[in-house]
């Protein structure tokens, strides 16, 4: 299944550079630092930094992946190869966003117990919640960011560009995780932002619609 | 027959670098396209591969317009060029199996391993391509254009940076596919190394074809 | 080379009219704001600006509807007039996009004593223009063919990004704004004249800038 050859290559591929993946963690993890020292020494409402630090780290960290992940196809024309190759266009893209959601994913899992242990905040009760927010606004990210950093490529400036497109079209994903994960975090009940996973949700099948319209288009205009 | 291509245009941004380039490929045949630096050559290698779309003119893949059925088109060509079109990172094994599933073909892995062993990389068949020397990173390139037996080849320069064993080998594959049916446009600057391969020439001229057999 | 072959013989005469239309409404809707309709209430003669500001907003959301539409257009079509109306469309509505990110902050100062107060569609507006001002700057960056395809790609991509952006920024904010715009009589019938007014100037100023695209096609072409 293409799906799958796309994944296990993005994987292979990054496992390979270890040197990247360290660069992501430890800027990722720097990232959390410096938010907790902006906030600290004392917390106002720990929860509430606590999920503001996490979910921006991801975010910059997340460019980052992108980017990379990115990098990876332009490198010596592997992207053209696999355009070449008449494989189906929304195949590949779902094969890199899930690839891209595998490895933001790494970077929560790595991130999380920082953030908790920082700001003194969570237990194991809210993780599930915390978990499946994640889950759910990561896949989100991983679709749009699929989307976006093809659209960037080739372009100079890349990264600044990828944050200057992409942050606004995430504000309602970013919103839900930091709400959702403050609530899970102080009060240990996600019904008073229900509202946001739906708006999540939204965001997720919109950009995963829009791209079985789009990447193909995308994907051919490369020159 | 099955490539046509009439009256292509292109440009980028203001220079026309193909001003109505027309070339028809046969089943079975092989055409050597020549040309000086700058002619066009690649920009038509690349255009009848579908990597590019032309701004004018169409190419038919088989009587049909292959932008309309581009992933079915695409299938069908084998195509190789200055880039090695494979990832760095992987082996040679790796990225020839990842290719030939892509491009639907069963038992990718075996026919990579027979190829790979063709052109005597056997021993090297693990390594990441990043560790390649250019000749051998042609050859891998070669062979990922080759491993779907494609019923078109299109190959840019396949002759830069291979020694006489790997243009025998070359040639030796090149043979064959045109023996199965198979059209072939080598664009190269030289008539020696493809030798008697070659049925028909071509010629690039600032940006339009000229025929001669 | 004769420039008005270049575009239908309609086209120039067009303009003209459209121009001297528009400075006509533009000019008696000024003076109906500053004459014909009553001060209000409670916010006094400051308030006025809202026939600038409402209407700014109205046509930059119609521009960026346009260049929504005519990127579909062009990928469809593959028509280069296409992408050249999303792009004159996105680099006027920018404009009137700035026109309301001014007024709105002058309006505020005035009614509420703050020059920036987050609500919701100020808000809005604000991530808008940085999208397309996003949307700008990968046009420029990009010097081949395939710029088309992706501004056009982009300029689908924000528009509909923007229904979820705002509803969220509405939910993330209570509203400070009005909720809607109820006005009646004198000052009804201004609003209503001004929002012809620069509907009309956005017509004019679109039918000159797609002429300079005409003529920068043509000279591309006979290069």
């Amino acid at each position: 299944m293409i799906l799958i050859d796309v994944i296990r290559k993005d994987l292979r591929l990054h496992a390979r550079d270890a040197r990247f993946l360290a660069t992501l963690l430890l800027f990722s993890a720097s990232c959390v630092l410096i938010l907790s020292v902006a906030f600290g020494p004392s917390f106002q409402d720990p929860a509430r930094e606590a999920a503001a630090t996490l979910w921006a780290a991801l975010f910059f960290a997340g460019v980052l992946g992108l980017t990379r992940s990115l990098e990876l196809e332009g490198e010596s024309g592997g992207g053209d190869a696999v355009r070449l190759s008449g494989a189906d266009p929304y195949a590949i893209f779902l094969g890199k966003t899930i690839a891209n959601f595998l490895l933001l994913a790494g970077v929560f899992v790595f991130v999380l117990p920082i953030a908790s242990v920082f700001f003194d905040v969570g237990d194991l009760e809210a993780l599930p919640g915390v978990l499946g927010v994640a889950a759910l606004t990561l896949l989100g990210y991983a679709a749009w960011g699929t989307l976006f950093a093809a659209l960037a490529r080739g372009l100079k400036a890349r990264e600044l560009l990828l944050s200057v497109l992409l942050f606004p079209s995430l504000v309602p994903l970013w919103i839900g995780a930091v709400k959702c994960t403050h609530a899970l975090w102080s009060g240990g009940s996600i019904e008073p932002v229900g509202d946001w996973i739906k708006v999540i949700a939204v965001a997720d099948v919109v950009g995963l619609a829009l791209a079985a319209f789009l990447y193909e288009y995308i994907q051919e205009a490369s020159e | 027959m099955i490539l046509r291509a009439n009256g292509i245009r292109k440009r980028f941004e203001s220079r026309w670098v193909l001003r109505d380039a027309s070339i028809e490929l046969q089943s079975g045949e092989c055409v050597l396209l020549q040309g000086a630096n700058g002619s066009g050559k690649t920009t038509l290698a690349q255009i009848l591969a579908t990597l590019l779309a032309p701004d004018r003119g169409v190419v038919e893949f088989d009587g049909v317009p292959a932008l309309q059925k581009r992933q079915a088109t695409r299938r069908a060509i084998g195509f190789a060029s200055h880039r090695p079109l494979l990832y760095p990172g992987l082996s040679p094994l790796e990225n020839l199996s990842f290719f030939g599933r892509l491009a639907g073909v069963d038992g990718a892995d075996t026919r990579a391993a027979d190829l790979l062993a063709r052109f005597g990389l056997t021993v090297f068949a693990r390594t990441p391509v990043e560790r390649f020397s250019r000749g051998m990173l042609q050859r891998v390139a070669l062979i990922r254009a080759l491993l779907p037996s494609p019923r078109l080849l299109i190959l840019d320069e396949p002759y830069a940076g291979l020694d006489d064993e790997g243009t025998g080998t070359l040639n030796g594959l090149l043979s064959e596919a045109n023996g199965r049916g198979a059209a072939i446009l080598l664009v190269a600057h030289e008539r020696e190394r493809p030798g008697a391969l070659v049925g028909r020439f071509c010629r690039m001229h600032e940006g339009a074809v000229e025929s001669s057999s | 080379m004769n420039e008005t072959s270049l575009t239908p013989r309609w086209w120039n005469p067009a303009g003209r009219a459209l121009w001297v239309t528009a400075v006509a409404l533009v000019l008696a809707s000024w003076w109906a704001a500053a004459t014909f309709a009553p001060v209000e209430a409670q916010m006094g003669p400051v308030q006025k600006i809202v026939y600038v500001h409402v209407p700014s907003a109205i046509v930059t959301l119609i521009a960026f509807g346009l260049t929504f539409a005519a990127s579909i257009a062009y990928l469809t079509t593959k028509q280069w007039r296409w992408d050249a109306i999303a792009a004159s469309s996105c680099e006027l509505g920018m404009v009137f996009a700035t026109v309301v990110l001014i007024s709105g902050p002058l309006w505020a100062r005035s009614a509420w004593n703050t020059w920036w107060t987050w609500e919701p569609r100020l808000t809005s507006f604000l991530i808008l223009w940085i999208l397309y001002a996003g949307y700008h700057v990968v046009r420029s960056s990009i010097r081949s063919a395939s710029r088309r395809t992706i501004s056009s790609v982009l300029g689908i991509i924000l528009f509909v990004n923007l229904p979820i952006v705002w509803k969220s920024v509405e939910w993330w904010r209570g509203s400070l704004h009005p909720r809607s715009v109820t006005m009646t009589g004198e000052m009804r019938e201004t609003l209503l004249l001004s929002m012809a007014a620069w509907i009309v100037f956005f017509a004019a100023a679109m039918v000159s800038r797609l002429r300079l695209e005409w003529i920068r096609e043509a000279a591309l072409e006979r290069a």
